[in-house]
């Protein structure tokens, strides 16, 4: 047994104009879990103790919650090894929601999130050869079983740096959910689901891997990567950004085995695009007064073929 | 055929193969250091000469594929880092050292990617081999940061240092590619990685810790959606602020273009911060005692020099 402290967030929206914190003291097996511990204090110190749970078992995806600063599954964190040294460990709920009581938020930005991508299968007309069923071969399947693995329990959400600032951004989850329909065989709304993520902001991602720490390992950052691809590759939204930096970056690296910055800022944002360049002209100024512009054009690295020839050997989509 | 050493060994092969030879890098600067951040590759070569370390500067390498050739194709920065790792061996180099968040993380997962798999390494091989190159597979990826900690140590360069940084209170920025995924990094903890701050302390400065350290810069939306990026740059520089920090310290160039070149535009949102940003190695460099003038300084967006002045460390 230990004697553990939780400091808890504690706000009720319909009384509360700010939140405070309960610190309640328990005596426990220190190898208990952080929700183990909230259900001990709810049932032995305050019942008004609120947060999500069911399963305790790491399946149902309720309990994600904010723990010493780490946010991630409370049936799936032992207290011992988040305890800090005077005992106490700080509760918090998942950071990027609403509050709606204590720790429990409003997901419903993560739920339209998903609502958006029509998140059943949309099979294309029937197939007349097997008329009661619709096969997947294991190779097929393999592709899915992780992102099937989602639990819905919005951590990486709730860790995405972009989602914190612009909750335009459809988040690490629901992409991954839009690559697990996009990659079904048996699905026939690709192009059109594709179209959705992309104007939910696909290329918004910033490349952080925040979401590597998704408790059921579905690994967004590789599975938006994943729908990056299938995006160039089925020539959806190619006049966006997006696409058009992906392309633009290989283009410059092939041609020269360096990113040239001059050419990609052009080329991303269009080069007769004078509105997007002008937007982007005041930080060029600042930069240019300071002699810190890139070089328009750059010289080629030595050996600039053997890029090529790896180039040509992996066959890019390229720019026209 | 290559026989494929999981990096672990490899890097145990390093330190001991290390300590007895005279101190000869493969140096990787990236595509930013030669374009606009040119003040971090002269910083760091000024810092190597006064470490006396050799840094080689593999000049015929190619861009590491800044995480963005990986959206359009899974195989082709595996095999542009391939070429680079080859080129390293030929020059008997087995270390490459970096100097940017960025490259460090991409050039690590697509050695893991090849050391991890005979089948990709063949696949990288037979397209090196069109050019007569190959790669042996004996490459180990670091950033300059952690060559100073692990090669270096902070002892000695707590004995190196002229110009302690009097207590200047510096935020560190990690950059997300230098800690995340751990799976490809693993140097330090991702979620609380502290070599920044101990070499912050290890020159005579006071380390901020903040909750920004660990988080992301938007430098790769940037031009995708500015205002979100920028928004990002805010949010970190604000709480840095509020913490109390007078500058910033990051090991990465594109976290400095954003940090440097965003707060401005984030001040609507954020409030002002108009925090400097140094590179790793200008910072260092600066307490070991090379002149001010010489690190660019004057290239900065926000002047470094005026909390240099205001802690009385140049005149
Ligand atoms: S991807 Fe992982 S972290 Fe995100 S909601 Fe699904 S299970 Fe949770
Ligand atoms: S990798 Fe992309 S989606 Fe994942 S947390 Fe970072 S910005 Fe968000
Ligand atoms: S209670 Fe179901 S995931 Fe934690």
């Amino acid at each position: 047994m230990a004697k553990i402290t939780l400091d808890i967030f504690r706000f009720d929206q319909a009384v509360d104009d700010i939140p405070h914190r309960d610190k309640v003291a328990l005596e426990i097996p220190e190898t208990i879990t952080v929700l183990d511990a909230l259900e001990f204090a709810k049932a032995e110190v305050d019942g008004s103790i609120s947060f999500r749970r069911s399963c305790r078992s790491a399946i149902c995806g309720s309990c994600s919650m904010n723990i010493n600063g780490v946010t991630g599954l409370a049936c799936k964190t032992p207290c011992n090894t988040v305890l800090r040294s005077d005992g106490t460990i700080a509760i918090d709920p998942m950071p990027n929601f609403q509050p709606m009581k204590d720790l429990v938020v409003h997901m419903d930005p993560f739920w339209d999130k998903y609502t958006r991508l029509k998140p059943y299968l949309q099979p294309p007309d029937r197939d007349e050869d097997n008329p009661t069923e619709r096969r997947v071969s294991p190779d097929d399947m393999k592709k899915l079983v992780e992102v099937a693995n989602c639990v819905m329990c919005a951590t990486c959400y709730a860790l995405c740096p972009v989602v914190s600032v612009d909750p335009a951004f459809a988040g690490p989850a629901a992409i991954a959910y839009a690559y697990r329909f996009v990659e079904d065989v048996r699905d026939g709304q690709t192009k059109e689901r594709l179209g959705q993520i992309n104007d939910d902001y696909l290329w918004l991602c910033a490349h952080c891997y925040a979401c590597s720490y998704c408790p059921k390992h579905v690994e967004p950052h590789d599975r938006i990567v994943d729908v990056k691809r299938r995006t160039v590759q089925e020539s959806v939204h190619m006049n966006e950004r997006g696409p058009r930096h992906a392309l633009v970056v290989n283009k410059t690296i092939k041609q020269t085995g360096m990113l040239g910055e001059t050419e990609v800022i052009q080329g991303t944002v269009g080069r007769f695009n004078i509105r997007g360049l002008l937007k982007v002209a005041p930080l060029g100024l600042r930069m240019a007064s300071k002699g810190k512009l890139p070089p328009i054009f750059l010289r080629p690295i030595p050996k600039v073929d053997e890029v090529r020839t790896i180039f040509e050997s992996l066959e890019v989509p390229t720019l026209k | 055929m290559t026989t494929l050493l999981p990096e672990h060994q490899v890097r145990d092969a390093h330190r001991h193969s290390k300590s007895s030879q005279t101190k000869r890098y493969g140096f990787f600067p990236g595509c930013v250091a030669k374009e606009s951040c040119k003040e971090l590759f002269n910083s760091t070569m000024l810092l190597a000469d006064r470490l006396g370390i050799e840094l080689i500067e593999l000049t015929a390498a190619s861009c590491c594929g800044a995480s963005v050739v990986n959206d359009t194709n899974r195989d082709i920065a595996r095999v542009l880092n391939a070429r680079t790792y080859a080129q390293a061996e030929a020059l008997g180099l087995d270390d490459v050292i970096t100097i940017c968040s960025t490259c460090t993380g991409h050039m690590r997962a697509a050695n893991k990617e090849l050391l991890e798999s005979e089948e990709r390494m063949t696949h990288a091989n037979a397209i090196l081999g069109k050019f007569g190159a190959k790669y042996e597979g004996n490459v180990m990826v670091r950033h300059l940061l952690w060559l100073l900690i692990d090669d270096i140590g902070l002892d000695t360069l707590r004995s190196m240092v002229v110009r302690p940084l009097n207590g200047l209170k510096v935020a560190p920025f990690y950059g997300c590619h230098i800690i995340r995924p751990e799976s490809v990094n693993g140097w330090e903890s991702a979620r609380n990685p502290h070599s920044l701050e101990d070499l912050i302390e290890a020159i005579g400065g006071e380390a901020i810790d903040y909750a920004g350290k660990t988080r992301c810069c938007g430098f790769h939306i940037q031009l995708e959606k500015g205002n979100t990026a920028a928004s990002m740059v805010g949010q970190n520089m604000r709480i840095a602020k509020d913490k109390g920090a007078e500058a910033v310290l990051t090991p990465c160039p594109l976290c400095h273009l954003a940090l440097d070149g965003y707060q401005q535009d984030a001040a609507a949102r954020w409030g002002r911060t108009d925090l400097p940003v140094f590179h790793l190695p200008q910072l260092v460099a600066f307490a070991l005692g090379i002149p001010a003038q010489k690190l660019g300084l004057n290239k900065h967006l926000i002047d470094p020099r005026v909390v240099l002045t205001d802690r009385e460390l140049i005149a």
